[in-house]
């Protein structure tokens, strides 16, 4: 046996932060008064977590938000002490928790690249010798002699995910498997990641993507509440998960009737039925995120529901930047539409033409009961849609609505 | 432990060079700063409240340096951990290693001033013995207790935002009993107790004694202000030691 990791009955609690004083003065004040606050803000995050992950292996880690995969991934980053047990490493560990976090955005790429890599455990002349490599899976040639406050998100993320994967740790720590760049540099992230395992170096994996844990993982742990629920292989753990999913709803519906509930950023729902995949294809059904202004699109998402879903509405929209909907279709009962709904599925909607203009977009997509009383699973503006300039039409308009202008001027006679 | 120092080094350089950068002069300013307060210092004590002293601009630069490293440095250390956040929550990455990083940037400050130094001796006339060798030995205790007192102030600081401010207050006032543009001379000697005490006071007669008056500093004042450093290290890396992990979970 050969361990990389190993967590020994970790439990941490925090404080509420509220009853934590700020300034000298506060705490006299609660010194005074008996702290009588004191005990009342206490919250477990993790309770009695054993983890151990082997040389090679891939763990992957799924629960609702909250159910302290972020505490726990924080501790093995050595960030806080468990309240209790004891968490163990070997190796060097390589963090994508915050990607570029460190980065200074007045030094240039290369000089952060220089920065990045030191912390990250190499040593000059080492990061130095690959420095060129790194440059080159980020694609940033051209660009690495600039300051990186000039650099897009995407450029920022590039460089600092080929850093990270660059500088040889021993394992991994993953959050949400990142939306670097566009779909291929996704892909060759993921590929990245891919040979990184086939080198024998470990993963762990924290995401709410279950085909990207299905797919990367060998092992699954699902936490709630603190606490491991199971581990076992990945479908089996997937599947405990929507069990738990399923009580937790029933639970929460009977608590809040019917509201919005909210889960992530812009992602809210019950999640009795999830969107499992989103995806976006061109007029030649190629996976893409974007189309040149005028073309067709068509949005395709994948659906996994639970047996008391029987019937539900799909909605998509499209928002520009400024937050002004720009389009938005739904079906009002996928049932009447095609008939029983299977356990997993997949939804299309076809756009023969998006006469838009050339801009950034978001699309968002989501499935709903019915009645819209509430949300199953909403995506609000996550995924993007970039609308191109296609030759041949002027690039003298803005706006929303794509309509090719003729213009004509002619002199007025003056009879 | 060459990487450590691999590090240090990197962040120190990085960010030496990263208050010059997109600043037209650049590093350049590093020398003009101290240069404009030379002159002040010269122009009031020279000729507005005329102290007598000899060679006035080599007496207040040779002090004037080090009190720059020290309370740009611990002015600053309020906020070591809070603005370095991003550092402080990296895996493997140690956070007292900042106040090493944040006084070696400083002393970058100084060393790229000193030179200054030696030109005003040059041009006074005087001679620069082999005094100067004493230098890095001073800067080595100025730098513990740069180091131990920063770690102090920017691990309490996480917690109480009132230490910056009492800080603030501190160094002024510091200042003005630190022997920086006066001399230890005009102090009556009921007084001088306080002065051995003050560990600036004897690492700025020091400084001066070497570079000034090309003597020997004074060892047994030397020892005393080396017990504070250590002290002030010690006591510093020890609250860094029980805080930390409470700064962890309350960054």
């Amino acid at each position: 046996m050969n361990l990389v990791l190993e967590i020994q009955g970790v439990s941490k609690r925090f404080r509420t932060q509220r009853n934590r004083p700020a300034t000298l003065k506060e705490s006299f004040i609660q010194r005074l008064n008996g702290r009588l606050s004191r005990a009342a803000g206490e919250h477990w995050a993790l309770r009695d977590i054993s983890i151990s992950l082997e040389k090679g292996r891939s763990l992957g880690i799924i629960g609702h938000n909250g159910a302290g995969k972020s505490t726990l991934l924080r501790l093995v980053c050595g960030l806080g002490r468990p309240t209790m047990g004891t968490i163990r490493y070997w190796g060097q560990i390589g963090s994508l928790l915050e990607l570029g976090s460190g980065f200074q955005p007045e030094m240039t790429g290369r000089e952060n690249l220089l920065t990045g890599g030191i912390l990250g455990g190499l040593s000059r002349r080492e990061v130095e010798a690959i420095q060129d490599e790194i440059i080159a899976f980020a694609e940033l040639e051209e660009f690495i002699d600039q300051p990186v406050r000039t650099y897009s998100s995407g450029m920022y993320l590039r460089l600092a995910f080929a850093t990270i994967t660059h500088f040889n740790p021993d394992f991994l720590i993953i959050d949400e498997l990142l939306a670097v760049g566009d779909s291929r540099f996704h892909q060759k992230c993921l590929d990245r990641l891919k040979s990184f395992r086939a080198a024998g170096k470990s993963l762990l994996i924290v995401s709410h993507d279950l085909d990207q844990i299905r797919a990367s993982c060998d092992e699954v742990v699902v936490l709630e509440e603190g606490r491991i629920l199971m581990r076992g292989d990945p479908e089996t753990a997937i599947r405990s998960y929507y069990d738990v999913m399923r009580h937790r709803t029933e639970k929460r519906r009977a608590e809040i009737e019917g509201a919005h509930q909210p889960i992530q950023g812009n992602r809210y729902g019950t999640q009795e039925a999830t969107v499992t995949a989103f995806r976006l294809f061109d007029g030649e059904e190629r996976m893409t995120d974007h189309i040149y202004a005028g073309a067709p699109l068509t949005v395709e998402l994948d659906y996994l529901r639970l047996n008391t879903v029987v019937d539900m509405a799909c909605l998509v929209t499209i928002f520009n930047e400024n937050h002004t909907k720009c389009f938005e279709t739904f079906i009002p009962s996928v049932h009447s539409a095609s008939g029983k709904l299977s356990e997993r599925g997949s939804i299309r909607c076809h756009l023969p033409e998006v006469p838009l203009v050339p801009a950034q977009y978001y699309i968002a997509a989501g499935l709903f009961p019915t009645d819209w009383s509430f949300a199953y699973d909403h995506h609000g503006q996550i995924h993007m849609l970039h609308v191109m300039n296609e030759n041949g039409i002027s690039a003298n308009v803005s706006g929303v609505l794509m309509v090719r202008p003729e213009w004509t001027v002619r002199p007025v006679d003056p009879s | 432990m060459t990487h450590q120092l691999d590090l240090i080094l990197n962040l120190a350089r990085r960010n030496f060079l990263l208050q010059f950068r997109g600043s037209l002069l650049g590093l350049l300013w590093a020398i003009l700063l101290p240069i404009v307060q030379l002159i002040v210092f010269a122009f009031l004590f020279q000729r507005v409240v005329p102290l007598g002293i000899n060679n006035y601009p080599v007496f207040v630069f040779t002090a004037l340096l080090p009190w720059n490293w020290f309370s740009v440095s611990i002015l600053s250390a309020g906020n070591l951990f809070i603005v370095h956040r991003d550092l402080v929550r990296r895996p493997n990455f140690t956070p007292s290693t900042l106040a090493l990083v944040s006084a070696l940037t400083n002393l970058l400050t100084y060393l790229a001033a000193l030179p200054i130094v030696f030109v005003l001796v040059a041009m006074s006339g005087r001679a620069i013995t082999w005094t100067v060798l004493l230098l890095p030995f001073i800067m080595l205790i100025q730098g513990t207790l740069i180091v131990g007192l920063s770690l102090f102030i920017a691990t309490w600081n996480v917690f109480y935002r009132d230490v910056q401010q009492i800080t603030g207050v501190a160094i002024m006032l510091l200042f003005y009993l630190t022997p920086v543009f006066y001399s230890l001379e005009r102090v009556g000697r009921e007084y001088r107790i306080a002065f051995t005490l003050n560990p600036m006071a004897v690492l700025v007669q020091s400084y001066r004694a070497i570079l000034y008056e090309g003597t020997v500093p004074d060892w047994s004042e030397l020892l005393v202000a080396s017990s504070v450093a250590v002290a002030a290290l010690a006591i510093g890396y020890l609250s860094y030691r029980r805080e930390i992990q409470e700064v962890y979970d309350f960054l």
